[in-house]
């Protein structure tokens, strides 16, 4: 098992900066996800560890040794692309044993490691197919034995259930961990999906614009997110601006337009300091008019989402705050209602750091 | 009747033409090729297989076809060896300069064979360019021309578009990432290439190396103008039998290199594409 360690990692594509510096250690037979929009440098991150990339500055290290300068045939990674990247001209079995060949694995060996990791990969019997072949969780399936099947000291992934349909990809998800808890490798994960990477990682690693704006695990990010990005990213949530009066405990006291909020906080605010915090919408709660420690709303559109309904509340300041509650509890468009936020839920927001 | 129906129709033009141009003389060859030969006339009465013995018995045009066939396979190799780096620069890279490169890859088609062939004269000469360079340093002349070295540089010059366009075609086809996960699970470059990059290439290279070889196979002016006389191909002794007017002897000689052309390409078809099971 490998400890991975990033430290102050830059890189430049001509003058377009992709990484501005980011530093991550990620522990032994740890899984860690890179996510964030496009463009903002996760999976050029991935492919500096992977050694596709030359990092302009900083260095990368597997259980403390430099791995910067040497070539990715050298760093003993495991790799799944996006498009699974199976050669399409050898079989299943060529396209396993391909690792093992370059590791000069004796023919016995590699004999059983095949046979041990396609049944891991519930894909006995395929041996002699071609990857055109396969189906899409199939071919994945694959890309993930060829990664595993050499032991690798690290397992990249990128985006690896992107082309898969929706109902594939759930079960992936699954799949994908419990095979990486099992074998406990170390694992750094790329996704665009907050919903996987929630569901699959120790911790998260939210990316914008080349630096990591928060590093966390997925409770953490969506209750307490460092910056307003990332909690626009990550589920839908309502912001509100206003002046810290004080504090009450660990909470402070935002004047905002609409009232006064007691907000959390991650980093230190002053008197007097215009702040913005965040609210998720399911945290929101409504009850009829004149409710005690209530904000004064009244409701604008409903929508009925299933297993809750979803409200645009308009409030006295003028600003339209997202509620969603449960899907019986029903307020009609135009009632006047009360808003009321559980002390701590809502959240001060910082700006990135660079 | 609609037009719909009879999309034939709209063939009928160019089969009229092919018909009447290429399909109807060739068989006029086949003809000819069976008839017998005369000094007097286009060729004498009756028919007879005595060509076509001629042509696969007579050692001295079983040599010329052997000699063809062997520059044919020279100018094939050589120029699947000089497109391949070409072909695969231009596959990808992502410069800016591609497209000029591209042009200057395709710019030779534009010039015609005869005219090419005499800049390579020009060149190649006993007083032309390169040894009146040597000899101006001092250093002794080089036989360039009136050989076959000749022969085959001035082939493969003209050839290596044919080759570096359907390998380029190939190569884009080759993901690169394929190139990434093997790297990442332990080959360095040169495996990637012979385990990865050349067989998913075989496609390009089959058809390439068939175009070539073909087009080597048949040219005539090339070995005509640079091996002035001094290098026989089978194509070469058509036209000297054309000129001694044995046109049915000529024909008989010019169908057997067709033939044999065939199935070298049948036979290189056969064996490329057992290499290439598994592609498509």
């Amino acid at each position: 098992m490998t400890r991975l360690s990033i430290e102050r990692l830059e890189k430049r594509f001509d003058k377009v900066a992709a990484i501005r510096g980011v530093d991550l250690e990620v522990e032994e037979g740890e899984l860690v996800s890179l996510l964030g929009p496009s463009g903002c440098g996760k999976t050029t991150t991935l492919r500096c560890v992977a050694g596709f990339e030359a990092p302009t500055a900083g260095e990368i290290r597997f259980d403390g040794e430099p791995v910067t300068r040497l070539p990715p045939e050298k760093r003993d990674i495991g790799m799944v692309f996006q498009n699974y990247a199976l050669f399409p001209h050898m079989s299943v079995r060529e396209n396993l044993a391909f690792g093992l060949e370059m590791r000069k694995v004796s023919p016995n060996d590699v004999a059983t490691r095949l046979a041990d990791v396609m049944s891991m990969v519930q894909l006995s019997g395929y041996d002699e197919r071609f990857p055109r072949q396969l189906s899409g969780g199939q071919q994945q399936r694959v890309a993930l034995a060829r990664a595993l099947v050499v032991e690798p000291r690290l397992l990249l992934l990128d985006e690896p259930l992107a082309n898969l349909d929706a109902k594939l990809r759930d079960e992936m998800r699954f799949f994908i961990r419990s095979l990486q808890r099992r074998v406990g490798i170390t694992t750094l994960y790329v996704t665009h999906d907050q919903a996987e990477a929630m569901v699959m990682s120790d911790r998260i690693v939210v990316m914008f614009d080349g630096l990591i704006h928060q590093v966390g695990d997925a409770r953490t990010i969506y209750d307490h997110p460092a910056t307003r990005q990332v909690a626009s990213f990550i589920g839908s949530s309502n912001f509100f601006t206003g002046t810290v009066t004080g504090r009450d405990g660990a909470l402070i006291r935002l004047d905002t337009s609409f009232g006064t909020v007691a907000c959390g906080s991650g980093h230190e605010v002053t008197t007097g300091e215009t702040a913005t915090a965040m609210v998720r919408p399911e945290t929101l709660e409504l009850s009829p008019a004149g409710a005690e420690g209530g904000f004064s709303g009244t409701v604008g559109e409903r929508h009925f989402l299933g297993n809750l309904t979803d409200y645009r509340v308009t409030m006295a300041d003028g600003s339209v705050l997202q509620v969603q509650g449960s899907a019986n509890a029903a307020f009609a468009p135009g009632e006047v209602v009360s808003v009321s936020l559980p002390a701590g839920r809502a959240w001060l927001v910082g700006e990135a750091s660079a | 009747m609609t037009g719909a129906n009879r999309p034939w129709l709209l063939a009928l033009p160019v089969l009229a033409v092919v018909g009447a141009f290429l399909v109807a003389p060739y068989l006029n060859i086949v003809l000819m090729s069976f008839r017998v030969p005369s000094t007097t006339q286009a060729y004498a009465p009756g028919f007879t297989l005595d060509n076509y013995a001629k042509s696969l018995f007579d050692w001295l045009y079983i040599e010329a076809l052997l000699d063809t066939a062997r520059l044919a396979v020279i100018v094939t190799v050589s120029c699947l060896i000089l497109a391949y780096p070409v072909a695969f620069h231009l596959a990808r890279t992502t410069s800016r300069w591609r497209g000029v490169l591209y042009s200057i890859v395709l710019s030779p088609l534009l010039v015609g064979v005869v005219i090419r062939s005499f800049g390579w004269i020009i060149l190649l000469a006993n007083n032309g360019v390169v040894n009146q360079a040597l000899r101006s340093y001092d250093l002794p002349r080089m036989q360039l021309m009136y050989n076959e070295f000749g022969v085959i540089l001035a082939l493969v010059h003209i050839f290596l578009p044919f080759m570096i366009l359907p390998l380029m075609g190939a190569i884009q086809g080759i993901d690169p990432r394929l190139e990434e996960a093997a790297r990442s699970l332990g080959a360095g470059r040169g495996t990637v290439f012979r385990r990865v990059i050349l067989p998913l290439s075989l496609p390009g290279i089959q058809s390439g190396c068939i175009l070539v070889f073909i087009l080597a196979c048949g040219s005539y002016i090339t070995p005509a103008l640079l091996g002035a006389g001094r290098v026989h191909t089978t194509t070469t002794m058509v036209v000297q039998m054309l000129d001694q007017f044995l046109w049915p002897f000529g024909a008989a000689l010019a169908l057997t290199l067709a033939l044999f052309g065939l199935i070298a390409v049948w036979v290189f078809t056969r064996l490329s594409g057992r290499a290439m099971r598994g592609m498509a």
